[in-house]
């Protein structure tokens, strides 16, 4: 790993740590702010504007969300058929106890049921620079043509799980079974199904919007 | 086993004595369904009748079903059966918990657990997949639920779930739980671990849960299942008036209402009116922190929580800085009386001190928390009730020594000051002193204390049992029907599927339509306190509810909120659809199965816990050994007649013929209420029939 890569790993774990720390209180409400927007890449209108995006953007507001794990199966029934939380794209069960550090003598009030019960779902970020897709040595993660969401091509994809390992915020996940790596498609089924409207997709415009509202 | 769908298709068994594992087929078993159904089959082909609770040569089966961990709605408790220490003989139960460990067992590829044997020292078990272990747990050993929990999971992978007991079930205290995610507990059992030796479990699982359907197919089921599902024990009416609602009904769990918060999420989040058809509040229906607190615990609402792959998030949890005061957590989390029952033993009242309703709150969240942590069980609240008759029949000052019951800070009673409960829970869970007898359970307590007649006569304190278990939704619950229910196992009644329907918010004449197209009469049920005498489909709704709740508990679905009898759906005519457990069964397992086909299934399972029951207590007699209800049920309001409106008085000789009626209804013994030969063959149990015969206890 050459000197330029590892430092941009170091700066995308600092900057997951960071997001994490706010992660759970900024977003609640899901409020499209330019913090959030940069620390998921986009710093500025041109990146917004000028780059294939996704759709949107998943996002789970940790203020609603009570730990069902709905959308872990409805996830996985829908797209695999079968119930699998361990390959669903969006990821709570993790969290649910502990929240998503290790467990310390603070686990009272750290997050998670045995603590401030703070729960929320990890939900891939459809990012601006997919290191998914940087890291796959077959180029099998490819952004959709007319939506921009990014999407593991299943002819390509070998399951080495180098994805997974690139992944900063550890979404995508090689299945088991059949060997290919799965990743969220912004399929919306969980957004439908979240019994207290916890997970949301903000949809690009409305991005684009707040970006140019506080560029 | 590859193909195997639903079901995992494999079980444990842990010999704790020469510390071995073993996988086993759990397809040996299917005719049991799951849970409940093969808990009862390794014990009454495992444990020999005599055997005690904390004997070695008990069992305990922790059990998911076919549907655990599919997704399929509601589908996250935990059943576990084992002998039930509280009972005078120990005759066997289940216990049940919500959660996430099932589910997390399903993953790890396991339908059930079986626990037998001693291990020579404190252990837990740890299971990651298929690579299972026994592990150290002597520093464990003495610490708490919650300290133990966070122990466990930080020597296993993230995601790892953990059933745990506390200090209680280590000394042995018969009502003492096994819990998960701090506040999830399954009463009665946590004994049985402590006399094995056994601290935790710790499940971490990676793999698929298999259906045999299309997934289009099993959304479809999926779409049907919310569509008709209510609020906390679908209750599908709201408790105040909303826009969409043609009723609303003050009692109902339905609670949520424009304005009506998680007072203490950031930022509050408001529960609204929440159509019926709004997929994104079914969660946010029932505000269940106000509906146990009152008002005042809207501020303290962090938000509702609950089971695996359950959208009715039937815990609250509070963040309360106050309970800092007692040196707990300012996190709570509970449910029903798990919350009520610590405010019952406050028996001389609740501090008025701050907000209305304030002071009852802390009792509640101050008690909650120590029973979650020391994992001790209540009972169904009747060790508050214990107390409160002991402490006013004088009986307490004369069984206790007298320094002892000096010894107990009888000034914050009085006060109604929470840290009462510090004290009390203290002496229960290790079993301090002559005041622990409470913890052994009502049987033995009524029995060491000579307790009068009064006790179990007098509607005060609720005893429905000689056998030392209160009522739980009986003759206020549509007449014979509750009644025969509560009769009908070995510890409280855990039936929900009649008291979902009255109290589900919707008009009589709703409720007795919908009742009479699933049993054939809506003569089943009467209105509330204005009862008619027995007639066959009282009998009918009784063993409907029961083989349901037994069902629920093998397949596992959460019988709070199981049957799906009635909907919110005014399209709908309000009906539900009964149908939906045996529709699930059938695209898990891929054996088509009927309505009726699965209730037989229930039907096999509740006749052989009669059999267990039966083979434990070593009499056929059930009608007068095991059945009798206590005698204020006969004797309230004595100015009033049974059958006479406002009042919920029973008739001695109805309720005989109730009993009558609902054994001819199982195919039971008209005379003693046991299992015929006939009836057990017609189940499938031959070799049920078989031992029963041998042993002298089949009816003649
Ligand atoms: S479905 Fe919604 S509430 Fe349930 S776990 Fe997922 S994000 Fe949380
Ligand atoms: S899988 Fe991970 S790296 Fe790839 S787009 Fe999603 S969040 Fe980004």
């Amino acid at each position: 790993m050459s000197q330029d890569e590892k430092k941009g790993l170091l700066e995308k774990t600092s900057t997951r740590r960071e997001f994490l720390k706010i992660g759970c209180k900024s977003i609640a409400g899901a409020a499209v702010s330019m913090t959030v927007l940069g620390f998921l890449g986009y710093s500025n209108a041109a990146d917004v504007t000028g780059f294939p995006l996704s759709t949107g953007l998943l996002i789970s507001d940790a203020s609603r969300c009570t730990g069902c794990r709905r959308c872990e199966t409805i996830c996985t029934m829908f797209n695999d058929g079968k119930t699998d939380p361990y390959i669903a794209r969006v990821k709570v069960g993790r969290n649910y106890n502990f929240g998503r550090d290790n467990i310390t003598a603070a686990y009272r009030t750290n997050d998670g049921v045995f603590g401030n019960f703070m729960v929320a779902a990890d939900t891939c970020k459809q990012c601006k620079e997919p290191a998914c897709a940087a890291a796959c040595p077959v180029g099998a993660i490819e952004a959709q043509e007319k939506t921009g969401t990014r999407v593991v091509n299943e002819s390509k994809c070998v399951g080495c799980g180098a994805c997974a390992a690139a992944c900063p915020w550890a979404v995508i996940t090689v299945d088991g079974e059949t060997k290919k790596s799965k990743k969220c498609v912004l399929c919306y089924q969980c957004v439908k199904n979240c019994p207290t409207g916890s997970l949301k997709l903000i949809p690009w415009q409305e991005v684009k919007a707040a970006v140019r509202r506080h560029a | 086993m590859s193909n195997i769908t639903g079901w995992a298709g494999k079980i444990l068994r842990v010999n704790l004595t020469d510390g071995t594992f073993k996988a086993e087929d759990t397809l040996k078993y299917k005719d049991f369904v799951g849970g409940m159904g093969i808990g009862y089959k390794v014990m009454w082909d495992e444990v020999p009748a005599g055997t005690k609770a904390f004997d070695p040569e008990n069992k305990i089966i922790f059990g998911a079903g076919p549907l655990t961990g599919t997704g399929a709605v509601c589908a996250g408790r935990t059943n576990i059966t084992s002998l039930l220490a509280s009972n005078p003989y120990n005759a066997v139960s289940d216990s049940h918990m919500g959660g996430h460990f099932s589910a997390e067992m399903k993953y790890a590829g396991w339908d059930a657990i079986i626990i037998e044997g001693k291990s020579p020292k404190p252990v837990w078990l740890k299971i990651e997949n298929d690579k299972v272990s026994l592990e150290d747990a002597r520093y464990l050993w003495g610490k708490g639920i919650f300290l133990t929990t966070a122990f466990v999971a930080g020597k296993m992978p993230k995601g790892a779930q953990v059933a745990a007991i506390g200090q209680a079930g280590e000394n042995m205290v018969n009502l003492s739980v096994i819990m998960n995610n701090g506040s999830h507990s399954a009463g009665g059992h946590g004994g049985v671990m402590g006399s094995k030796n056994i601290k935790a479990i710790g499940i971490r699982g990676t793999l698929p849960v298999h259906i045999a359907a299309d997934r289009r197919d099993w959304l479809e089921v999926d779409k049907e299942m919310m569509a008709v599902i209510g609020a906390n024990n679908n209750h599908v009416v709201p408790s105040t008036p909303q826009p969409w609602a043609e009723y609303n009904a003050a009692r109902s769990r339905w609670t949520a209402t424009d304005g009506l918060t998680w007072g203490a999420a950031n930022p509050p989040v408001n529960t609204g009116t929440c159509d019926p058809h709004d997929l994104n509040s079914v969660g946010l229906r029932t505000q269940k922190a106000v509906f146990d607190h009152g008002a005042v615990a809207e501020q303290y609402t962090v938000r509702m929580g609950g089971c695996h792959a359950c959208p009715i998030r039937c815990h609250s949890t509070l963040h309360i800085p106050k309970l800092e005061k007692y040196g707990l957590s300012p996190n709570v989390s509970n449910t029903c009386v798990g919350y009520s029952s610590p405010g019952g033993i406050m028996i001389q009242g609740h501090s008025k001190e701050g907000e209305e309703g304030e002071g009852t709150m802390m009792s509640k969240a101050v008690g909650a928390q120590l029973a979650d942590d020391y994992g001790v069980w209540c009972n169904y609240s009747q060790i508050g009730r214990d107390f409160k008759y002991a402490h006013e029949s004088g009986i307490l000052k004369k069984v206790l020594p007298q320094e002892e019951y000096d010894s107990i800070p009888w000034d914050l009673l009085e006060k109604g000051d929470p840290e009462f409960l510090v004290d009390f829970y203290r002496r229960i869970t290790f079993k301090e002193g002559e005041l622990s007898r409470l913890g052994e359970g009502a049987y033995w307590v009524a029995k060491a204390w000579n307790f009068g007649d009064d006790y179990w006569n007098s509607s005060s304190y609720n005893m429905w049992s000689k056998l030392g278990f209160p009522k739980h939704h009986s003759n206020e619950t549509a007449a014979q029907v509750g009644s025969l229910i509560n009769s009908m196992f070995n510890r409280d009644a855990q039936c929900h599927t009649h008291v979902n329907l009255t109290g589900s918010g919707l008009p009589i004449e709703i409720q007795k339509a919908v009742i009479g197209e699933v049993i054939g009469s809506p003569d089943a049920l009467d209105a509330p306190n204005s009862y008619t005498p027995m007639n066959e489909y009282k009998a009918k709704f009784a063993k409907w509810s029961i083989i349901r709740n037994c069902l629920h508990d093998s397949l596992t679905l959460c019988n709070w909120m199981w049957p799906m009898t009635v909907s919110p759906l005014k399209e709908r005519n309000y009906r539900g659809n009964t149908s939906l457990e045996s529709q699930y069964f059938s695209m898990a397992t891929g054996i088509p199965t009927t309505e009726a086909e699965l209730d037989l299934m229930g039907e096999r399972i509740f006749t052989l816990h009669r059999a267990l029951t039966v083979k434990q207590m070593g009499t056929v007699d059930m009608r007068n050994e095991h059945d009798p209800i206590c005698e204020w049920v006969y004797t309230i309001n004595p100015d009033m007649q049974p059958f006479t409106p406002g009042t919920q008085k029973m008739d001695r000789e109805d309720m005989q013929l109730a009993f009558t009626m609902f054994y001819k209804e199982m195919g039971w013994d008209e005379k003693t209420g046991a299992p015929t030969k006939a009836t057990l063959i017609r189940l499938g149990l031959r070799d049920v029939a078989a031992e029963l015969e041998k042993l002298g206890l089949l009816p003649n």
